[in-house]
């Protein structure tokens, strides 16, 4: 093996550069590295993180994505497993790029722009220039999203043209491997007028109790009549920091659906907004979490209806154990010039421990008339008869309390009307039961 | 006599508009300082111990930034500096009207006090400014224990009953306006009943605001002995003056063993006062509190009636209906503070925003960890009369641990072009097919108002409804 | 003079022109019935009669006993005696039947006076008995929870207890069963007389097997395209709306 006389050698290597000494992942990204330098960390009296551990937060110990060998590479690829039909997928690790399938003829329909973000940047400087990145983080997390934008490398670019339709979901698969390793998975997709799409992104860890930060930005845009369904099954290790930042922008007579399956992470913290932006427009956003340990699951959400004849319909679902929290903390609200709005927002909270505590606080404001507003918000257990009638039939508690817990999040995978998505997501959330003693 | 003259609860917003020219004897100046506090107290002739407590207050006050960071920017418009926080003719509260200087007992004649009084009440407190003019309480009531007077006099002469629960519920750092109120209380209530004393009959406290850019800070302070039971009913106006008016007051209700209170409120300020309040009960085992709040008048109303359930199986109730219209913001609420086992919550809130007004409901519900089959129940409804009206509802809801159940619901509605179409089509205006959606909107929470109060917010009511419609 | 009398009327949602140049006289004491295929601005006319604010009258007049009501409010229509049976009655959650038609009653009254509240109870329960309502409906939200039957019976109490001098039943036997068309249709009958004049809208013939009409009018695109007895209705019934649909292609 060959040594280059002009490298010193050494006995122990230099310790590795942190994070947030690193900088900017590339000098395009230094505004962003610059305003996320200036945001104060959250505090406690801030209304926009009411509730959570802000102590959690502590960024000092990660390190900047570092790229896999080929041996990580190939076992990561085996462990990708998504659904038994996509139109493609691309695969990510450290955001490095592993690979890039097409398996549809669709794909390569006149106009449909599937690559990795930083060669979109490239080929269509346009769309870029005009999608990426272009709500800010309203909920609080904009100290996150401004980390994300000065550190992103690759993630999914997906340019669905008008009157495209992609019958088959593509998958993207986003890895962290290493002990305090970090990633910035991206999601844009962009349906233009009449176009329909369905995308998963899987995000997993290498480990499954390594530490590490995931800081991830999914936006979505809609055209005119588009349809666009976002799945996003998060499984990071039990023991990372995660942030989850989406906005979607629905346009006249379009339909997003969303649904954000939340397993792992030791502390995870998620904004979602939806613009209803012009008339007809529908957004439903649905999520699930499975919490145990010392989980800590912290949602929030916006629904602004911009425009009249406007719907939205939220259903959030939450089953906590051991000492998990949660927090939804959800508002509508309804322009003054959006009348005839139709908004709605649900969060359910199923305790299954003396030691878990969920919060919610679903809020409503509403400006404008003939508007239909409502909200619930219910917290409760396992009811005892319920279980009563399970275990008479001969099943054990713990058995028929999980078919309870899993009849409780079957409503919310219901709602997706996606069989094949949904079977994937039942046996992620069965993956996790049985992880829990 | 007419239908007119009988009714019995003269205090719509016209009928408060008026004042009389009084000149008070005591006048601390505008303007807050520890000499502002030193005067009260010398004035008051209290003992040291509240002034102490008055000073620190003072310094809490001062060092409490304004909750902006949630609450409206509205509150930035208050000027501490120009506000006169104490204004008193010196008397001492007179036991009988015909003692009252004649301009102040005019006042509460034209507000229909006195008439009530021999009508339904069983003591009436009349606070004009920052002392009580008249406070009475009929003998029978008197002689079953019950003590009912002003706040100075509770201090001064029921120090053993009123230094125990005085500032406990809420202490005066609780929120700047809590510990403003801490350190120039002046007026309020202070009642207790003694163990099974069960007062039949409502007292009543009306509070006047009569002087331009003042501060009423009144105090009251309600101890329900075990078993003993009391309903307690307060009223306000103001006359409309072209500068802001501060009404902040604290209010401490302590419900021992098996005691029920129940607190009224009809509030009908003119729409220059910023009326911040802080009300907290305190529930013992299996004791009952229910705040029953109405807020139609004010500029800003912040209001968050509260229930601390701290013995076993006590409950709590917060019913509130607020009605917001031009150049309003009723800023309303509840909290529910779950501390006991098997207690349990009821929250129910209806607004109405007509015109430009707006109406907020914040709420916060608290089950902590290992409490067993506690309850609560959410209920709000907002409804929107005009397409500039706003309406905002913010709960705050954390729940511990199984075998507690927690419930809201919210909703946000309107009263249709069709309905008012269909009722106008059997002959009615579209005002009085307005009024009686709207009456119909709130008439189940109306119904838990003493009779005297339902007849009146119905009045009040349709009196808002006129010329809210076009 | 004394009739309800719509003349030459063109009526607009929106921009979409519904009714166009219908022209038809009830005189008082006579039931009219007005039948059509759907979408033939059967329902319109009821509205735009009433002063619906979303129906605009671009031409035409509608008289009642000689007065124009198309510059009066709704309100003021239903007090010079006009009324409306609605195909689907609001509910106004809160508002007690009771409450609701002693209000409707006292916007008759001269100012200041209110009806006797006993004299009031003694006739609504009287009409009550007629259409077979139970005494606790009076305590209920006006039509809230309601069944189809029930909302229709009510419209019908409405009607004998305001008394009005034009009714316009729209479609009132929409959602009705056979026995609660009979009893709607007794309650119809016994306000029929010398002082009332009536039109009720159809689309099938089998409510005016109950109420029979001294006149039937066939409604198309917006105008009257045949007036005639009440054997019309039974030609309608046996050989279906086409019949006229041909008729009139015939003779365009």
């Amino acid at each position: 093996m060959m040594t280059s006389v002009l490298e010193p050698m050494t006995d122990t290597p230099a310790a590795p550069t942190r994070l947030l000494s690193a900088g900017p992942a590339a000098p395009g990204q230094e505004a962003a590295w610059t305003q996320f330098t200036k945001i104060p960390m959250p505090t406690r009296t801030d209304e926009r993180w009411r509730f959570a551990n802000v102590k959690d937060l502590d960024l000092s110990s990660y390190l900047p994505p570092a790229p896999v060998d080929e041996a990580v590479r190939e076992a990561l690829l085996v462990r990708s497993r998504g659904l038994e039909k996509s139109a493609g997928r691309m695969v990510f690790a450290n955001d490095q790029l592993l690979t890039r399938e097409a398996y549809s003829e669709e794909l390569s329909r006149i106009g449909v722009i599937w690559l990795p973000l930083e060669q979109a940047m490239i080929e269509h400087p346009n769309l870029f220039q005009q999608y990426f990145m272009r709500e800010e983080a309203i909920l609080g997390g904009q100290k996150f999203a401004t980390l994300h934008a000065s550190q992103v490398r690759t993630g999914t670019f997906l340019f669905v043209p008008r009157g495209v339709e992609i019958n088959l979901p593509i998958e993207a698969f986003h890895w962290l491997h290493g002990d305090n390793a970090s990633c910035f998975p991206h999601t844009l997709i962009m349906a233009q007028d009449m176009a329909k799409v369905t995308f998963i992104d899987y995000y997993e860890s290498a480990d499954a109790e390594a530490p590490g930060l995931a800081c991830g930005v999914n936006d979505l845009w809609l055209g005119a009549g588009a349809s666009v369904t976002y799945v996003c099954a998060q499984n990071w290790s039990s023991k990372a920091l995660a942030f989850q930042i989406n906005a979607t922008v629905v346009g006249r007579d379009a339909r997003a659906r969303s649904l954000f399956a939340q397993l792992g992470a030791r502390h995870l913290r998620t904004e979602s907004v939806s613009h209803l932006r012009a008339q007809g427009g529908r957004s439903d956003m649905l999520a699930l979490t499975v919490a145990d340990a010392a989980q800590e699951i912290d949602a929030r959400t916006f629904q602004i209806h911009e425009a009249p004849n406007t719907s939205s319909d939220l259903l959030y679902k939450n089953s906590l154990d051991d000492t998990a929290r949660t927090i939804f903390s959800g508002l509508i609200r309804v322009n003054p010039v959006a009348h005839q709005t139709d908004a709605y927002q649900k969060v359910r909270n199923l305790l299954l421990s003396d030691e878990a505590e969920a919060n919610s606080a679903p809020g409503l404001e509403i400006e404008a008339d003939n508007v239909r507003c409502t909200h619930g918000a219910t917290s409760g257990q396992i009811e005892q008869e319920e279980l009563f009638y399970l275990m008479s039939r001969g099943i054990s508690k713990r058995a028929a309390q999980k078919l309870i817990v899993h009849g409780f999040l079957q409503e919310v995978i219901a709602r997706l009307e996606e069989p094949a998505i949904g079977a994937r997501l039942t046996e992620m959330v069965q993956a996790k039961f049985a992880a829990h003693a | 006599m007419s239908t007119a003259e009988l009714t019995q609860f003269d205090i719509d917003r016209t009928r408060g508009d008026f004042r009389y020219d009084i000149k008070h004897e005591f006048d601390a100046g505008t303007g807050l300082t520890h000499e502002t506090i030193d005067y009260i107290v010398n004035v008051k002739g209290e003992p040291d111990w509240i002034r102490e407590w008055r000073h620190k207050a003072l310094d809490v006050f001062l060092s409490k930034p304004m909750p902006t960071h949630w609450a409206s920017k509205d509150l930035e418009n208050i000027v501490f500096g120009n506000i006169r926080y104490y204004l008193a003719g010196g008397q001492k509260a007179s036991r009988s009207w015909d003692e009252v200087p004649e301009d102040m007992k005019r006042t509460f004649e034209r507000l229909g006090i006195p008439e009530q009084e021999r009508k339904f009440l069983a003591g009436v407190e009349a606070q004009f400014d920052s002392e009580a003019v008249y406070s009475n309480i009929k003998k029978a009531v008197g002689e079953q224990g019950v003590i009912f007077c002003g706040s100075t006099e509770g201090l001064i002469k029921h120090p053993e009953i009123f230094r125990k629960w005085f500032g406990k519920v809420i202490p005066t750092g609780d929120n700047k306006f809590s510990a403003l109120n801490s350190a120039v209380f002046s007026g309020g209530s202070f009642i207790y009943v003694p163990p099974g004393v069960k007062v039949k009959h409502p007292l009543q406290a009306y509070f006047r605001i009569n002087a331009e850019n003042f501060g009423q800070f009144e105090r009251t302070l309600i101890i329900a002995d075990e078993g003993s039971e009391v309903m307690y009913m307060e009223g306000c106006t103001a006359p409309k003056f072209e500068t802001a008016t501060l009404h902040s007051a604290v209010v401490e209700l302590v419900a021992l063993k098996g005691a029920k209170i129940q607190y009224v409120t009809v509030q009908n300020w003119s729409a220059n006062v910023f009326n911040l309040v802080t009300k907290r009960a305190l529930a013992h085992e299996e004791a009952e509190v229910k705040w029953i709040d109405c807020n139609i008048g004010s500029r800003l109303t912040m209001k968050y009636p509260g229930v601390v359930l701290k013995g076993r199986k006590a409950r709590g109730e917060v019913v509130s209906i607020a009605l917001a219209n031009d150049g309003q913001h009723q800023d309303t609420g509840a909290k529910m503070i779950h501390a006991a086992d098997e207690t349990t919550s009821n929250i129910v809130s209806k607004s109405i925003s007509i015109g430009k007004g707006r109406a907020t409901y914040r709420g916060l519900v608290h089950v902590p960890k290992h409490l067993k089959g506690c309850k609560n129940n959410t209920e709000c409804d907002a409804l929107l009369i005009n397409s500039t009206s706003r309406t905002d509802t913010y709960p705050a809801i954390t729940v511990r641990g199984t075998g507690n159940s927690c419930q809201h619901e919210a909703s946000v509605s309107q009263i249709s072009a069709e309905q008012i179409f269909y009722m106008q089509q059997r002959g009615l205006t579209e005002a009085q097919a307005m009024s009686l959606s709207v009456n119909g909107f709130v008439n189940d929470l109306v119904r838990q108002f003493p009779m005297e109060y339902s007849v009146e917010l119905k009045r009040l009511i349709d009196l808002e409804m006129e010329g809210s419609v076009g | 003079m004394n009739s309800l009398k719509i003349e030459n009327l063109h009526v607009r949602i929106g921009e979409k022109e519904i009714i166009r140049g219908l022209t038809l006289e009830i005189p008082k004491g006579e039931v009219h019935a007005v039948m059509g295929p759907n979408g033939s601005g059967k329902s319109t006319l009821s509205k735009a009669i009433g002063g619906h604010p979303d129906y605009t009258v671009t031409q035409g007049d509608v008289l009642l006993d000689g007065e124009s009501i198309l510059g009066l409010e709704p309100d003021e229509r239903a007090r010079k005696g006009l009324f409306l049976a609605f195909q689907y009655p609001m509910e106004i959650p809160g508002v007690s039947n009771a409450n609701f038609l002693r209000a409707s009653l006292n916007a008759r009254q001269p100012e200041g006076e209110e009806i006797e509240a006993t004299d009031f109870y003694e006739k609504l329960y009287e009409e009550m008995d007629k259409l077979e309502m139970r005494r606790e409906f009076t305590a209920r939200a006006v039509n809230e929870g309601f069944s189809g039957g029930e909302k229709k019976r009510n419209e019908i109490l409405q009607m004998a207890i305001l008394k009005p001098k034009y009714a316009i039943l729209d479609e009132t036997d929409s959602g009705l069963d056979i026995d609660a068309l009979k009893i709607v249709s007794a309650g119809v009958n016994a306000q029929r007389g010398s002082q009332t004049g009536m039109l009720v809208i159809t689309h099938y013939q089998r409510l005016l097997d109950y109420i029979v009409p001294d006149v039937v009018h066939v409604m198309v695109d917006g105008r009257i395209v045949r007036t005639g007895p009440k054997e019309l209705a039974l030609e309608l019934e046996d050989k279906g709306y086409d019949f006229i649909k041909d008729d009139l292609a015939g003779a365009a």
